[in-house]
């Protein structure tokens, strides 16, 4: 989870592919290569916001510290 | 003033008066010295509280007297929470209590509050440096609150209008009274254990704005300062600032606005990814249009340069052209002269031109020159050559 390219990962890096598709002096080659990883980014940040689930799941534990082993389950559930 | 036929009965009047001191009142804190205090069997409490020049009487109903956490205690000085009303039976004026803080416990709140933020000062807890800025798009997101409260369903209604695919995670905690403080200590570090959170909001929903003493917890405070990812503070409460709103890195009034403060909004996040999508093709566009624009220009640079080069091979040509023609007819004239000259000589050398001059030639059958008489034996026949023909011969006997 932490390792996947977030949105904001993707966002960013989108701008920085503008910015350097912007250069003309860049070769054809990278050209397209960087046009086609913006383009994969911009599938996985529409997807992203497509998502319409929203996840509510409490954070349990049985210790009176708070040091137990952590169980995370269905609000309510 | 009225006739006397129109006098006024005295139930009206005590009505009358009992509708101007009531209509429209509120309650309010009143600070005064207890005095009186008489407890009926009946539970309702009767006390005066007075000042150094006003004394008003005051009830306080069973109900809320059984309630009651303060002890009175005669000559205490005391906040009292109340309404002023008339009692109709005898028109005599009452502060209808509802709620009693020993004014010392409020002092001593008050001063335990200043003495816990100077701590909180004095170790650079409060500086706005210390503050972190919220992630811009929150995938996980740690609720701190009481789940018998609204706060999470609160934050739920706002993560689904703004930002439907964040994970929300719920920690529950009592959020007031005794066992508060402690609870909301143990929530803030099950949270320092679990991955990948972006931030945190811990709150409440309004509720009692008087029972806010866990958000001004040193412990709590603490622990917020030590959180390892950003916190909002949500305490339910517009006016009162608390010590963990001054510790956390974000305060919010409620948790509506905390989620807002957490989440971003997928519309503004749509117009952004359209935009970039925009650029993006635009980009390429440009790109390839340029090439293309350099492309044109390169080839109108080697064409015009190999034209260029033609020109000047031509003109290299024709300078050495124009340099070589006269050099030749010299040549061909020195030539033609002297092609004369031995022309003539050839020609003075020649038989026929000696022939012309008189000579002739004799030649046997087979061309052999006959040159003298031993050659020419009585009878041979041979050929004589003059100037302008030959003539067959013989010798005579």
């Amino acid at each position: 989870m932490a390792n996947a390219p977030t949105l904001g990962d993707d966002l960013q890096r989108l701008e920085e592919i503008v910015r350097r598709l912007e250069d003309e002096t860049l070769e054809l080659e990278t050209a397209l290569q960087l046009f086609e990883e913006g383009v994969g980014r911009l599938k996985a940040a529409q997807a992203r916001l497509t998502e319409a689930e929203t996840r509510v799941r409490q954070v349990l534990d049985d210790s009176a510290t708070g040091d137990g082993p952590l169980r995370i389950e269905p609000l309510g559930g | 003033m009225t006739a006397l036929d129109e006098a006024w009965t005295v139930s009206r009047l005590a009505r009358m008066i009992k509708g101007r001191v009531e209509d429209g009142a509120e309650p309010v804190w009143v600070r005064g010295e207890l005095v009186g205090i008489k407890r009926y069997p009946s539970g309702h409490l009767y006390f005066g509280l007075r000042d150094a020049t006003s004394k008003v009487d005051c009830t306080i109903w069973r109900g809320v007297a059984s309630r009651l956490r303060t002890e009175l205690i005669e000559g205490a000085e005391v906040f009292a929470l109340g309404m002023a009303s008339v009692w109709e039976e005898r028109t005599s004026l009452r502060f209808t209590v509802t709620q009693v803080l020993p004014a010392a416990a409020v002092g001593a709140q008050a001063q335990s509050v200043e003495r816990i933020k100077q701590a909180l000062l004095a170790d650079g807890l409060l500086d706005p440096a210390r503050k972190r800025p919220l992630p811009a798009f929150a995938a996980r997101v740690v609720v701190i609150t009481s789940v018998a409260g609204a706060v999470v369903h609160d934050i739920i209604t706002v993560a689904r209008r703004r930002w439907p695919s964040v994970e929300l995670l719920v920690v529950n905690s009592a959020v007031q009274g005794e066992t508060a403080p402690a609870e909301l200590v143990r929530a803030l570090h099950i949270v320092s254990r679990l991955d990948a959170i972006d931030c945190c909001i811990i709150g409440r929903g309004g509720g009692g704005k008087d029972d806010l003493a866990a958000f001004n917890d040193e412990a709590v405070c603490r622990a917020i300062a030590a959180s390892p990812v950003p916190v909002i503070s949500a305490v339910g409460h517009e006016v009162d600032v608390t010590l963990a709103d001054l510790v956390a890195d974000v305060r919010a009034a409620t948790p509506s606005q905390a989620a807002e403060f957490a989440l971003p909004d997928r519309h503004d996040v749509a117009v952004r990814v359209a935009g970039l999508h925009t650029a993006l093709n635009r980009a390429l566009r440009n790109l390839v249009t340029a090439r293309r624009a350099r492309m044109d220009r390169t080839r109108d640079r080697i064409g015009a340069a190999l034209l260029d080069q033609l020109r000047r091979s031509e003109r290299r040509l024709l300078t050495v052209q124009a340099r070589l023609a006269p050099a030749l007819s010299r040549a061909v004239d020195t030539r033609r002269s002297k092609l004369a000259r031995l022309t003539a000589q050839l020609h003075a050398l020649s038989p026929v031109a000696v022939l012309g001059r008189g000579y002739s030639l004799a030649r046997a059958g087979d061309g052999r020159l006959l040159r003298q008489v031993a050659d020419l034996p009585a009878g041979t026949a041979f050929t004589l050559t003059v100037a302008d023909g030959a003539v067959a011969a013989r010798v005579e006997d």
